[in-house]
């Protein structure tokens, strides 16, 4: 019997019904009268110099309102969440094939399309800076300060001193893909100005209010002026956090004074938007004969692209994260985040963990082997447990619950029974069981500001109105806001009335990024509700005429502890608003962080940590190469769980991203040049794909969370891809060290037995 | 160019429309009658996010052009609920967390819809073979499935 009325259950989402439904409007969806249409004229090259940018011809073609380049930026021509390094519109030069060169607004959309053609660049071509170990040597600048936007180094205890007493040592570089989000929302949103020149972006934002900032820097226009909206999103996993249309769209409406829409269709998304960086790890690991680990050495090299976006930022999370939620005394971790001419590289979901759980838990799989200890012994024996110190030195917050989602695993029929699951129809096809574990620090890690706040009113008809800035991308965090607005008011959840994702009128709440909105958003809220249940407790004591520790709340009322004398919330209202006043407050929040801090690596440590272990049985056909993932056991350690449902489709969507990950997604570039442009080359997981997933949640308490809750969002999406490789390995008796693992890789894999 | 005139049914009522004879249907839904739920997620038939009946048949409204439905009957997303009603595959996607972003929700509907609309008792197989194009980003379609399936055992296909 659980001692909540709200928090854990599954409250089915809020915003379903006008999904379902087919009318709840996308920012894709809205359209105003007297609208223009926002075309963009992307680059040539992926490397190359502007000499002449020649916009006359397109700007006489009828239909054509105006033709901006970077002549027509008011302020600052450069955006980014952490380096503002990329053009608004290219001015000197162009350091990918998605980089903006012109700016098309038009009547209509076909004529903007049209009209891109009719601008001529002069370009002169140079050489593309496609690798990144020759990025490093600088041969060929993408920047003029050099390939090398940030190079980190940390260590913990002596790591060269502690490989001398290891009895194995495993040494491996790994390979990881460029995975693109494929939300079904593609970039694009409306922008329009009122006659006070108040400019509104209707985008579909991960978060509005960082992106008033960049708007106003890039237009010198005031940031009051400006509002962000992002109310229904198809979809973010990180690559709607940086700048896509917002700037543009601002700039276009401000210009004309019209309405402006902007949409990018599936190619333009591929080639403009943000991608997982592509990662090389090396990762050499010491353990004692027994397995514990001794000792982990990592050289890290990211490809962020031709610009930053949060490349830099993802680079030192694969350094946090290279251990594994495992405890490992003695640490090397050296990391480069390098400029090329390739995709913009910026968050996913996972943000540089997902990355380095594929190498360590690889690592991993190779001492079991090689020890012959059973790979999910391993792991327990190395889990790390509280007040233990992690990869960097620090200290996680002691809610750390990575051996209990292990033991979910091992109580599994999977597990238990795992001869019988593993007998095949036919000696082609081989099956095995593949074990990975992981962790994901929540929230924006030490030195960044990483807030929160919530308002709370009580309406006159004893509803409550919540407003939370943090946009839902989908995951349901403005359901979760409301479970926990209701328990904490003693209210139902048809009584609150949530808003997110609007700088009108929800406060800055920070992001929707870092696994972080429910922990924030939901300490915001208890916060205000404690705040709002002392002004109720204090109108009614008023009312009943009883002194305030004399009363307790009951659904929807306070009445006195004899139960003799009551009064509604809508009473309580009333009353209130008799003398003018109403009950309302808004609550801030700021998040507690690790007592460590790095100058050189700003952003590190995290402090809270969600865990995550899996298990995946892979069915592989030696004769094609082809793998079926049949079955996946997922146990998630999300600290309290708010929504089951909401939690369980968290596990089950990021379990099926991360399988895509691990066998067929890459976008794959040829000197810069696409040669995966569509969803019909670039392949994510169908139905047809799904393995059968049973979800096992572990609640490892996080006392500075709201109810206990932690986060999850990406957490979810790091152990699936080293689960079913590590299974396909051990079915195969081969060593992976690079994904996607394809049907050629693997078939390759298996008739030449080389890696 | 010269417009043409096409006469449909258009969630149960005839429309009859003049337009230039390149629009697609997904356009002429969207753009000239306004149904904004019908959605558009590659243009180019690969991901079925655009997905409606025409005839009961699922088609990808992004490759069909406007002249080829003259005559028929074309079902979209809002066409599911009557009165205000949500249709029961409706209901089963709310109840069983079948929404995350809800993109894909439409088409994933409509494609379910054309199938117990053929077939009303469906194995699992027969579910994710009907929606193994409408590709869905959030939800791992596991949810997605156990919806249908629901829907197949609770509801009765009435259009």
């Amino acid at each position: 019997m659980s001692q909540y009325r709200w928090i854990g259950k599954s409250l089915p989402r809020v915003d379903a019904k006008g999904k379902v439904a087919g009318t709840v409007k996308y920012v894709t969806d809205l359209t105003y009268p007297d609208m223009l249409w926002g075309a963009v004229l992307r680059s040539k090259y992926p490397h190359a110099l502007i000499k002449k940018i020649d916009v006359r011809k397109a700007k006489e073609k009828p239909g054509v309102v105006d033709v901006l380049t970077h002549e027509d930026i008011p302020g600052l021509n450069a955006y980014g969440i952490i380096n503002q390094d990329q053009p608004v519109l290219c001015h000197d030069k162009v350091r990918f094939l998605g980089d903006a060169v012109a700016y098309v607004l038009a009547e209509d959309k076909r004529t903007a399309y049209e009209a891109l053609d009719l601008i001529k660049v002069e370009y002169e071509p140079l050489p593309v800076v496609s690798d990144m170990e020759e990025a490093i040597k600088n041969t060929v600048k993408v920047h003029d300060d050099g390939n090398v936007l940030e190079h980190v180094v940390i260590t913990k205890g002596d790591a060269a001193k502690a490989f001398e007493s290891c009895d194995l040592i495993v040494e491996e570089t790994y390979y990881t893909p460029r995975q693109m989000h494929t939300f079904l929302e593609t970039e694009g949103g409306v922008a329009t100005i009122d006659q006070d020149g108040i400019i509104t972006v209707f985008s579909s934002s991960q978060y509005p209010n960082r992106d008033i900032i960049q708007i106003a820097r890039s237009l010198n226009y005031p940031e009051e002026k400006i509002h962000v909206v992002a109310h229904t999103i198809g979809g973010g996993f990180g690559g709607k956090d940086e700048i896509t249309t917002q700037i543009l769209l601002a700039l276009g409406t401000l210009k004309t004074k019209r309405p402006v829409k902007m949409v990018w269709d599936r190619e333009e998304s591929v080639i403009a938007g943000q991608k997982r960086l592509p990662i090389k790890i090396t990762l050499k690991t010491g353990v004692t004969k027994d397995g514990k680990l001794v000792a982990n050495q990592a050289r890290v090299v990211a490809d962020t692209g031709p610009y930053n976006c949060l490349g830099s930022a993802v680079m030192k999370l694969a350094l946090e994260h290279a251990c594994g939620p495992y405890y490992v005394p003695n640490t090397y971790l050296e990391g480069y985040c390098v400029y090329t001419n390739n995709t913009l590289g910026s968050a996913f979901r996972g943000f540089g963990a997902t990355q380095a759980t594929f190498a360590i838990e690889r690592q991993m799989d190779l001492i079991s082997k090689k020890l012959g200890i059973d790979p999910l012994e391993l792991r327990i024996k190395n889990s790390l447990q509280n007040n233990q110190s992690a990869g960097l030195g620090h200290m996680p917050a002691p809610s750390v619950g990575i051996k209990d989602t292990l033991d979910q695993l091992k109580k599994h029929d999977l597990w238990v029974n795992k001869e019988k699951h593993l007998q095949t129809k036919s000696p082609h096809l081989k099956r095995a069981i593949g074990i990975a574990c992981s962790h994901q620090g929540c929230g924006l890690g030490s030195f960044f500001p990483d807030y929160g706040s919530a308002d709370i009113q009580l309406l006159p008809d004893g509803s409550f109105s919540l407003k939370v800035g943090c946009p839902d991308i989908g995951q349901g965090n403005a359901t979760a806001f409301v479970q926990i607005a209701a328990e904490a008011l003693y209210t139902h959840p048809d009584n609150i009335k949530v808003e997110v994702g609007d700088t009108r009128t929800t406060p800055d709440s920070g992001s929707t990024s870092a696994s972080r909105s429910i922990y924030t958003g939901g300490n915001a809220i208890v916060i205000a509700a404690r705040k709002i249940r002392a002004l109720l407790i204090a109108e009614a004591s008023r009312a009943l005429q009883t002194a305030p520790d004399l009363l307790e709340f009951e659904l929807d009322r306070i009445s006195t502890r004899d139960k003799e004398k009551s009064v509604t919330y809508q009473e309580i209202a009333r009353r209130a608003a008799e003398r003018n006043k109403v009950i309302q407050y808004t609550s801030t929040f700021d998040w507690p962080r690790s007592d460590l801090e790095f100058n050189d690596a700003l952003g590190l440590p995290h402090y809270v940590f969600s865990y995550i272990s899996e298990m995946a049985l892979v069915e592989v056909n030696t004769l094609t190469g082809e793998c079926q993932v049949l079955k996946a056991v997922v146990s998630p350690d999300a600290g309290r769980i708010i929504n089951r449902q909401g939690l369980e489709g968290q596990a089950e969507g990021g379990t099926v991203m991360s399988m895509g990950y691990a066998l067929m997604e890459d976008v794959i570039l040829e000197e810069g040049e696409y040669l995966t442009k569509d969803l019909s080359t670039y392949i994510i997981p169908s139905a047809l794909d799904i393995p059968e997933i049973d979800t096992l949640p572990v609640e490892a308490l996080e006392d500075t969370g709201p109810f206990g809750a932690k986060g999850i969002g990406e957490a979810v999406c790091n152990p699936m891809a080293p689960a079913v490789v590590n299974a396909i390995c051990s079915a195969l008796d081969i060593h992976i060290t690079k994904l996607p693992a394809t049907p050629e890789m693997i078939y390759n894999l298996v008739h030449h037995k080389t890696s | 160019m010269n417009k043409i005139n096409v006469s449909l049914v258009l969630n149960g009522e005839p429309k009859e429309i003049t337009v230039e004879p390149n629009l697609t249907l997904l356009e002429v839904i969207r753009d000239v009658f306004g149904l904004t739920g019908t959605k558009e997620g590659c243009g180019k038939g690969e991901c079925g996010a655009c997905t409606v009946l025409v005839d009961n048949k699922p088609v990808n409204s992004c490759l069909v052009l406007i002249s080829q439905v003259e005559g028929k009957n074309v079902t979209t997303i809002e066409g599911l609920s009557s009165n205000g009603d949500l249709d029961t595959l409706q209901q089963k996607f709310i109840e069983e967390g079948a929404v995350q972003c809800g993109y894909c929700t439409p088409g994933m509907i409509m494609s379910a819809k054309a199938l117990l609309l053929q077939n009303s008792k469906p194995t699992e197989e027969e579910i994710k073979r009907a929606i193994s194009g409408n590709l869905c980003r959030c939800t791992g379609y596991t949810k997605i499935v156990r919806a249908i399936k629901s829907a197949s055992e609770h509801g009765r296909e009435v259009i």
